[in-house]
């Protein structure tokens, strides 16, 4: 599926490059997001995984141009590529020389930042009680982004727009003049999703929009965010803290920690064979439902706290596998095994020229964790 | 000091027995009932209450783990205070070594406390943030009468840090909560709940505001203190997979009721009532076989004005007539393994059990 996408043949619809972003804080900068790229593929579901403090949120912020001060993107690129046929009638008139060159979200103008909201790309927040307007019923919220995006409708065909909206997400259409809080949690995230379908979007930036849901709701929600992009062909950037989500759900996924991106595969690829110890690790810090049941270790330590990142391999401190060589340089997103390879990781164990051992095995991943945990290598000896 | 000491503790048995016969069961709830009044608004208006738990029984033993599992709204918090007495029960009994736990008196009720500790859900709140982790540990040491003298509390409170694998002790004494992350803090909650040396512990989602990387670590200490202690632990959570992982035996409520109940292993393994079906199909869990069918229909009922009978009935796509009116009582499986559900039986024999083996 993502063979081949380098090729001319099918363009990205987004490409994010060599993105970093600073928090400037009393006591320092705070490097949030280093040198991130990633790709999203027309059609595809990206998704980020991480942490807290793992920089996901910020990117979609950033992507979306909602980072305030003190934040400050300081370098790179979100290039967004419009549909050719679609953009001839206004909207990205003064954005792009052509309709069919890539735009730079990143350096965008307040008006061309406006034409771009909402009707190329749309965010969804997690808590969707704060999105939502209490005093204001939800079919006013939905009609309000048609009057201000599309001003040649009328007010019945806005109407008429809200409740088929409405009835895309499974909200009976009764439930036009409801106020948020006479709605479920799940009927919320609904509402939101369709404000997000409103116009029609390209790209839909979800930053954790089920965490907060109860599991049955919050599969509901995915399975109709499933259905809902086969219909209307739009592209997703899921990001959330549950990896195991993202293996159901993303054609691709980034695993992030610290600040950068240190693991990049499809949802296949890291099911098989995860390939970075923080992947590895993550994967296996969920107990299953199914299948043997079986002590898990998880990982030792805590995440790193961003003022104070270590050198090298942020991870080598949790890291069972490091060695001398991850304490002193910064590995870089590379293809795992041979040079074809899609899946990428920023790990030295797959660098021919630090890596003194054939690439880790599971079987070796497991082992090096099992030591780990049984040298009480655990929390305390972090931070 | 052991510096260095993993969780090296063993799983909890698969699918034993249920508990063993001859152990009295520590910690009791016997037909607890829970109304909370709603507040009116006209006066006059009839009378409501919030119905947040119904008839609720649970045995809690010495040196296992009964996870009680649900979703917002189930009930689960609310039993995890009635059990510590934070709340009155409106019906119903808790029985303590047998006897009742009475009296409101502040006696009675450190007396209880000393024996029964909770520990809650989020570690950024439930530690004073203008107070040290000395301060946190000492006071239960002090008010409980552990200690004597000076020297005698700062030798337990690192014992305690110990114990919870804050090492080395003598770091984290001095610290306050803003210092330490979210996995050390909620280590400082483990260890405040230990410092009165009790016999029950209630944790109410210990884990679900930690980090994903560090769940499985708090979660392992939990089960090795459950068994160095010989503690009874009731352990609260909405994640049915960290209840296979974490518990002996396995309690499902639904919207105030009980609908399942036995070893993890049956009632997770071989889910019966349709509701522990249904959240089992929607937990997220990469060991699925893929595209496994998923059906939902509804949502939470309102617990004001609940659903007559069986609470789940209209969302329950087996629903029968006889659901809407009575409440269906306990049905035993087999091996300790019980459902309230009329697809099973209505509560008085189990021969029916096999009528419906497997509903999907």
């Amino acid at each position: 599926m993502n063979n081949g996408s380098r090729e001319g043949a099918s363009r990205p619809l987004l490409e994010i490059k060599r993105l970093s972003v600073d928090y400037h804080a009393e006591s320092g900068t705070v490097h949030a997001l280093s040198d991130v790229s990633v790709t999203l593929e027309r059609g595809q579901i990206l998704g980020l995984a991480g942490e807290s403090g793992s920089g996901k949120s910020t990117l979609g912020y950033a992507i979306t141009r909602l980072l305030k001060p003190p934040a400050e993107i300081v370098n790179g690129e979100a290039l967004y590529y419009p549909r050719a046929l679609r953009h001839t009638n206004a909207s990205l008139d003064g954005a792009a020389p052509a309709p069919t060159e890539p735009v730079n979200i990143l350096t965008l103008g307040q008006n061309q930042l406006r034409a771009l909201r909402w009707k190329e790309l749309a965010i969804v927040f997690q808590s969707a009680m704060n999105a939502l307007n209490p005093v204001i019923d939800i079919g006013a919220q939905i009609t309000d982004v048609l009057r201000t995006h599309q001003p040649w409708l009328n007010k019945r065909e806005r109407r008429a727009r809200a409740i088929e909206l409405l009835r895309l997400v499974g909200i009976a259409p009764d439930r036009l003049h409801s106020y948020a809080h006479e709605l479920s949690g799940g009927m919320r995230q609904r509402t939101i999703i369709a404000i997000a379908l409103a116009l029609g979007p390209e790209v839909i930036i979800m930053d954790e929009p089920t965490t907060a849901l109860d599991v049955v709701v919050q599969r509901e929600i995915l399975m109709e965010i499933i259905a809902l992009r086969k219909d209307l062909e739009f592209s997703v950037i899921f990001i959330t803290h549950d990896l195991s989500l993202l293996l159901e759900l993303a054609d691709k996924v980034a695993i992030m920690y610290a600040g950068r991106v240190v693991e990049l595969a499809t949802r296949e690829q890291l099911k098989e064979h995860p390939r970075h110890p923080y992947g590895y690790g993550m994967l296996n810090s969920f107990p299953t439902i199914y299948g043997e049941r079986r002590r898990m270790t998880g990982i030792p330590g805590s995440p790193p706290d961003l003022r104070d990142v270590p050198p090298g391999c942020s991870f080598h401190t949790r890291c069972p596998l490091a060695f001398a060589h991850c304490r002193a340089e910064l590995p870089l997103l590379r293809p795992a095994t041979d040079p074809a390879d899609s899946q990428q990781v920023a790990c030295h164990l797959y660098d021919p020229r630090s890596a003194q051992d054939e690439p880790p095995t599971g079987q070796r991943f497991a082992a090096c964790y099992e030591i780990a945990y049984a040298a009480g290598h655990g929390e305390r000896s972090g931070q | 000091m052991t510096l260095g000491r993993a969780e090296n503790t063993a799983l909890p048995a698969e699918a034993g027995p249920r508990a063993p016969a001859n152990v009295p069961p520590i910690l009791e709830a016997i037909n607890l009932r829970k109304h909370f009044p709603v507040r009116q608004r006209r006066p006059g208006a009839p009378r409501q209450v919030v119905h947040a738990v119904e008839d609720m029984s649970l045995a809690l033993y010495p040196g296992r783990a009964l996870a009680l599992v649900g979703e917002s709204g189930s009930g689960k918090t609310t039993v995890a205070r009635l059990l510590a007495r934070l709340y009155d029960a409106t019906a119903g009994s808790i029985r303590f070594q047998g006897e009742p736990a009475l009296g409101n008196g502040r006696a009675s009720l450190l007396a209880y406390r000393r024996r029964v500790q909770l520990i809650f859900q989020d570690p950024f709140s439930s530690l004073n943030p203008v107070h040290g982790v000395r301060y946190h540990l000492s006071r239960p040491l002090r008010i409980h009468g552990h200690v004597r003298s000076k020297a005698e509390e700062t030798e337990q409170v690192l014992a305690l840090l110990d114990k919870v694998n804050l090492s080395p002790a003598e770091q984290f004494i001095g610290k306050y909560p803003h210092q330490l992350s979210g996995g050390q803090r909620q280590r400082v909650s483990i260890a405040r709940a230990l410092a009165v040396r009790p016999d029950v512990l209630l944790a109410d989602e210990p884990v679900s505001m930690l980090d994903v990387s560090i769940r499985l670590d708090v979660l392992n200490l939990l089960l090795r203190l459950k068994d160095e202690e010989r503690l009874a632990v009731l352990f609260i959570t909405h994640d049915i997979a960290s209840a296979r992982y974490f518990a002996e035996d396995t309690l499902v409520m639904y919207a105030g009721q009980m609908v399942e109940g036995g070893s993890s292993d049956d009632v997770i393994q071989r889910p019966k009532h349709p509701y522990t079906q249904l959240l089992i199909s929607a937990a997220p869990d990469t060991s699925r076989p893929a595209d496994a069918p998923f059906q939902a229909r509804g949502e939470i009922p309102s617990l004001i004005t609940p659903p007559t009978g069986c609470r789940f009935h209209p969302r329950c796509p087996h629903a029968m007539a006889i659901c809407r009116e009575r409440v269906p009582r306990r049905t035993e499986l087999g091996g300790g393994h019980w459902t309230n559900c009329f697809l099973y039986g209505d509560g008085h024999d189990a021969s029916s059990a096999s009528v419906a083996t497997h509903v999907q």
